[in-house]
């Protein structure tokens, strides 16, 4: 390497100095306001905070601490329920969207505006909204089936409730992505699956879905990287003196309020440090989960 | 291709522009922030601000900025820890003994003779743990009972007045539920708000009189956090998971329950935000405790907020003058006006009464708010507070949602309390 | 007999087709309906059994109300200049980056590259305090300056470009370059101009994130005049707690200006959007 390193044409050297000019900006941004806090945040995982940015060293003992505590386990199941209820029925849906809007039908672009239109608003907002309208002594949905669920403090109910939010938010983006993914699926292969007499379940299976699998993976990629790290929808859609709290309770909104509320950042970063390793485990297994049924062929 | 330099043209107008947005003060004059956590108080402490530049130094302007309560200690820390506090901000009691036992506050005992013009609950309320005044008395407040008038008319009920116990509380509230249909008494899982005011009622206590331990091993603390507990089980009642979408005021003002507990904080934005409703409610002293284990039956918890600076402020010196203003009378006076507080300054309560006089209708607050500051107790506070506040609202979570039950749960609170606080007291 | 059963079973797909996406398209919209009718009414009228639909007057207290509280000419300002400096950091920086990353050989390539990829799982929520600390420091917070700053650089935007100039073949920069350009002027003469699509597309999702953030703005933006329109609706709601009808009318509020953008370019919007999934 060291040799080669010396060896360097002018030109090579040059093209070097631009590459790190070009990327500097960049990298030097990521480390300073990334990189860096993340490592700062894996030495705290190992510290007490005395207050005031005082830490005191105590080894392992947060990670002792936070697979002894309960909450953390139930956390982390929420967070993974979670992302079984928002990533496949999510996708499932999308995807069906997708299908239809990509049928000959008349007045698509209207249905692409409409089922797109959460997108462009603000968290804050829809959260608000769909809290009304989940209020269980007077809010709409009860009213118009009338049950009294409470939708968001009972504990059988928030995650649901939560969940469909999310993918109400969500559904519009995926399926414009998945509508991208269909429309490159060249017609020839339905008309000649048409004389063939294959099924429509068939064609679906034998030439929509692994045609459109490169882009499912993206999209399955990107939801459940946001839905482990979700925080923002629980954090306004249930407030901590909610009798639900623990039930819906996400492995960042733990981190949140261990952090911020009660000041335990030590603690706060061990549960940083675990929801990372998941998201890298959870990665990991994708990529070799894609190879089973992603088609790069096409 | 003709696109690039126009981008360039955009960053650079985007540099330009930076410098400008950020503070300005280009008019030779210093400007100094005032952090706060309360909106409606907003006004209040800008006329104060505005006041101390024209009056006392016309070189100083200060700016006042908010954010809301669930972010200002966030925020303040983490300001604290890179030595970039505001110049002057609010302090709350839960926090002062912890932020001054780290050096974080200016000693500003000797700014101004305390003892004149502030009682011993409000001198208190703003010492740290050494005796030593970090703060600037602002406020006092305490808790009142606030009744739907008519709810009670409808019902044939009297109004609450200082007769009252716990049990009229319960009577009035089954009476007005079967006659309207309407909550009667909403018992929110709160602590200055709720259940603290009934366990001092009972003669029972938070932390023990050297505040090195819990009070949820006596009796009297225990049989009050329990009766408070058990109200929800009335059907004139709600849950905690109804407060958890309603809240108790939500409820109050659109006319859903008859009495809730509110802080004299809020009472003036009460009447603004709901104009449609002046005249339909009224305030009252808390109810007593019918027997109670010690005392006569009577509490309030009364808190007070503070002023601060920083320790190391860039500013100091000029926010310490500014601190010795909204000590003296005629700041407390503008606070007292504006309707934002009761000031802490002794003698000056009637003017946050006179911020009233706007109304239609005159809320009681000479016997119910006033009348209450010869027997209030001062809100709970230790330095490990900030240790334990959360857990301690955790197990009372837990309890009411019945996945931990009483006794359980107040051992566990009182377990809590005293390790945070012996840990704490083996620190320093 | 034949050609008319499969006409039906036409018929009925298509009927079915409208059906689901009708119902779909109802259950989208209705949140936006029902925040549009309880903004006019008033609280008692929001809360009674069984529901009003209609407001009995169709009053706009709610609006005053929310207005009086929020500077809300202020908060589009902020919101826009926010958005916009954002922007024009990802595209630029990350144009650059991306374009070094395809298409030219340094090293340490790979492991700098390799960053950006860790930087993308990291839970956002862990920057808040270091990153309000250094604004602190720098004097800044309370600026337009402290919105834009996690934003100055995008390790999505990078790897999403990088993407699209592994997409373009090299020889086209060389070839317009055979008079002896450097790398830095084949890029901003060459290839930038040629990844339009993509650049757009990041705009719109910078733009929709940005608009969306709220801790950031919340946590460094205590000037009630310098807030974005997300973290006014969160103070709005310290204010009001449960008070929705004044929730819902600041809520539509702060929505409209994007929602009437959003109508104006759905179709940039949309298709801006289909280019991120990559492929």
């Amino acid at each position: 390497m060291g040799k080669k390193a010396i060896r360097l044409s002018a030109a090579a050297r040059r093209e070097e100095n631009w590459g790190y000019l070009m990327i500097a900006p960049t990298i030097v941004g990521l480390i300073v306001l990334n990189l860096w806090p993340f490592i700062q945040t894996i030495y705290t995982s190992f510290c007490e905070h005395l207050g005031f940015g005082n830490y005191k060293f105590i080894g392992i003992g947060n990670y002792v601490e936070m697979f002894q505590n309960p909450e953390v386990w139930r956390a982390t199941w929420n967070t993974i329920l979670f992302c079984i209820l928002t990533v496949p029925v999510g996708l499932f849906l999308s995807l069906l969207v997708a299908m239809l809007l990509n049928a000959k039908i008349r007045g698509k672009g209207l249905f692409r505006t409409i089922f797109f239109l959460p997108m462009v608003c603000a968290p804050a907002a829809v959260t608000m909204v769909w809290r009304w309208i989940f209020n269980s002594d007077y809010g709409i949905l009860n009213q118009i089936f009338g049950t009294h669920i409470n939708w968001i403090t009972d504990s059988k109910f928030v995650m649901i409730a939560c969940a469909i939010v999310a993918i109400w938010s969500n559904i519009g983006y995926d399926a414009v992505l998945l509508l991208a993914g269909l429309q490159n699926i060249s017609k020839s292969y339905y008309e000649a699956a048409e004389i063939d007499g294959t099924s429509k379940v068939n064609q679906f299976l034998q030439i929509t879905l692994p045609m459109v699998s490169p882009t499912l993976f993206v999209v399955m990629i990107m939801r459940l990287m946001s839905s482990v790290k979700v925080y923002d929808l629980i954090y306004m859609m249930v407030e901590d003196t909610n009798p639900a709290l623990t039930s819906v309770q996400s492995l960042m909104y733990l981190f949140y309020r261990e952090t911020f509320v009660a000041g335990s950042r030590g603690s706060g970063a061990a549960i940083v440090v675990w929801t990372v390793a998941l998201i890298g485990i959870i990665t990991v297994i994708q990529f070799i989960g894609q190879k089973k049924w992603v088609n790069y062929d096409v | 291709m003709k696109r690039v330099p126009r981008m360039l043209a955009l960053l650079l107008a985007a540099a330009l522009m930076l410098p400008l947005s950020g503070c300005g003060s280009s008019d030779g004059k210093t400007h100094l922030t005032f952090q706060i956590w309360d909106v409606g108080q907003r006004d209040g402490m800008q006329a104060m601000c505005d006041a101390y530049t024209a009056n006392v130094n016309p070189d100083v302007v200060i700016e006042v900025q908010v954010t809301s309560w669930s972010e200002y200690w966030t925020k303040l820390e983490a300001a604290a820890e890179s030595n970039t506090l505001p110049d002057l901000f609010w302090m709350h009691t839960d926090q002062i003994l912890y932020y001054s036992e780290f050096g974080m506050l200016a000693d500003v005992t000797d700014l101004f003779p305390y003892e004149e013009h502030y009682s011993e609950i409000s001198i208190n309320n703003a010492q740290g743990s050494d005796g030593r005044m970090y703060g600037v008395p602002k406020d006092k407040d305490n808790i009142c009972l606030i009744y739907n008038r008519e709810m009670f008319d409808a019902a044939g009920v009297a109004y609450p007045d200082d007769t009252w116990t716990w049990d009229d509380l319960e009577a009035a509230s089954q009476a007005i539920y079967d006659a309207t249909g309407n909550y009667g008494y909403m018992a929110y899982n709160d602590e200055q708000l709720g259940y603290h005011n009934f366990v001092y009622q009972n003669g029972g206590c938070i932390l023990t009189e050297d505040k090195t331990k819990g009070g949820f091993d006596q009796e009297a603390t225990r049989e009050a956090v329990k009766y408070y507990v058990n109200l929800q089980s009335y059907d004139w009642c709600p849950d905690q998971a109804y407060f958890a979408e309603t809240t108790p005021g939500t409820a109050f003002f659109s006319g859903k329950g008859a009495m809730f507990l509110e802080g004299s904080w809020n009472l003036l934005a009460q009447m603004s935000n709901y104009p449609d409703m002046v005249g339909k409610w009224d305030v009252a002293v808390l109810p007593a405790a019918p027997d109670p284990v010690s005392g006569d039956g009577r509490a309030t918890i009364s808190n007070g907020l503070t002023y601060a600076t920083g320790a190391r402020g860039k500013h100091l010196e000029l926010a310490l003058d500014v601190l010795k203003y909204f000590a003296g009378e005629e700041a407390q006076r503008i606070q007292g006006e504006s309707g934002a507080a009761i000031p802490a300054y002794e003698g000056l309560e009637e003017t946050w009464i006179s911020a009233f006089d706007k109304f239609d209708y005159q809320l009681d607050l000479e016997n119910a708010i006033m009348s209450q500051f010869d027997y209030c107790v001062q809100y709970v506070n230790n330095s490990a507070r900030p240790k334990w506040k959360s857990g301690v609202v955790d197990i009372m979570t837990s309890i009411y949602n019945g996945s931990v039950d009483i006794e359980t749960g107040l051992d566990n609170i009182q377990n809590l309390i005293n390790t945070e606080t012996a840990k704490k007291l083996a620190d320093s | 007999m034949k050609p008319s059963s499969m006409q039906r079973t036409k018929q009925l797909t298509t009927f079915l087709t409208y059906l689901v996406l009708i119902l779909g398209a109802i259950i989208m919209i209705f949140p936006f309906v029902w925040m549009i009718l309880t903004s006019f009414k008033t609280q008692t009228e929001s809360m009674q059994i069984p529901p009003v639909i209609f407001p009995a007057q169709w009053n706009l207290d709610n609006f005053v109300d929310a207005i009086a509280s929020l500077p809300f000419v202020n908060m589009y300002v902020n919101t826009t200049l926010m958005i916009l400096f954002r922007v024009i950091c990802a595209v630029v920086f990350s144009s650059m980056a991306g374009y070094a990353f395809a298409k030219l050989n340094f090293r340490g390539k790979n492991i700098l590259f390799g960053l950006i990829l860790v930087q993308m799982s990291l839970p956002s929520q862990i920057f808040i305090l270091p990153q309000y600390q250094m604004v602190a420091k720098l004097g800044m917070a309370n600026t337009i300056f402290a919105l834009v700053f996690p934003g100055i650089v995008s390790a999505f935007g990078t790897f999403f470009l990088r993407q699209t100039y592994m997409g373009i073949p090299t020889e086209i920069g060389e070839a317009a370059c055979l008079d002896g350009c450097n790398q830095f002027e084949t890029f901003v003469k060459v290839m930038f101009p040629l990844t339009g699509t993509s650049v757009a597309a990041l705009t719109i999702f910078t733009a929709v994130f940005a608009y969306g953030d709220l801790m950031w703005p919340l946590v460094v933006n205590s000037d009630l005049n310098m807030m974005t329109l997300s973290s006014g609706l969160a103070t709005l709601r310290g204010q009001f707690s449960t008070n929705f009808p004044v929730l819902m009318a600041g809520s539509l509020l702060a929505m409209l200006p994007m929602v009437i953008l959003y109508m104006i370019f759905q179709r940039q919007f949309i298709e801006g959007i289909a280019n991120t999934g990559g492929k």
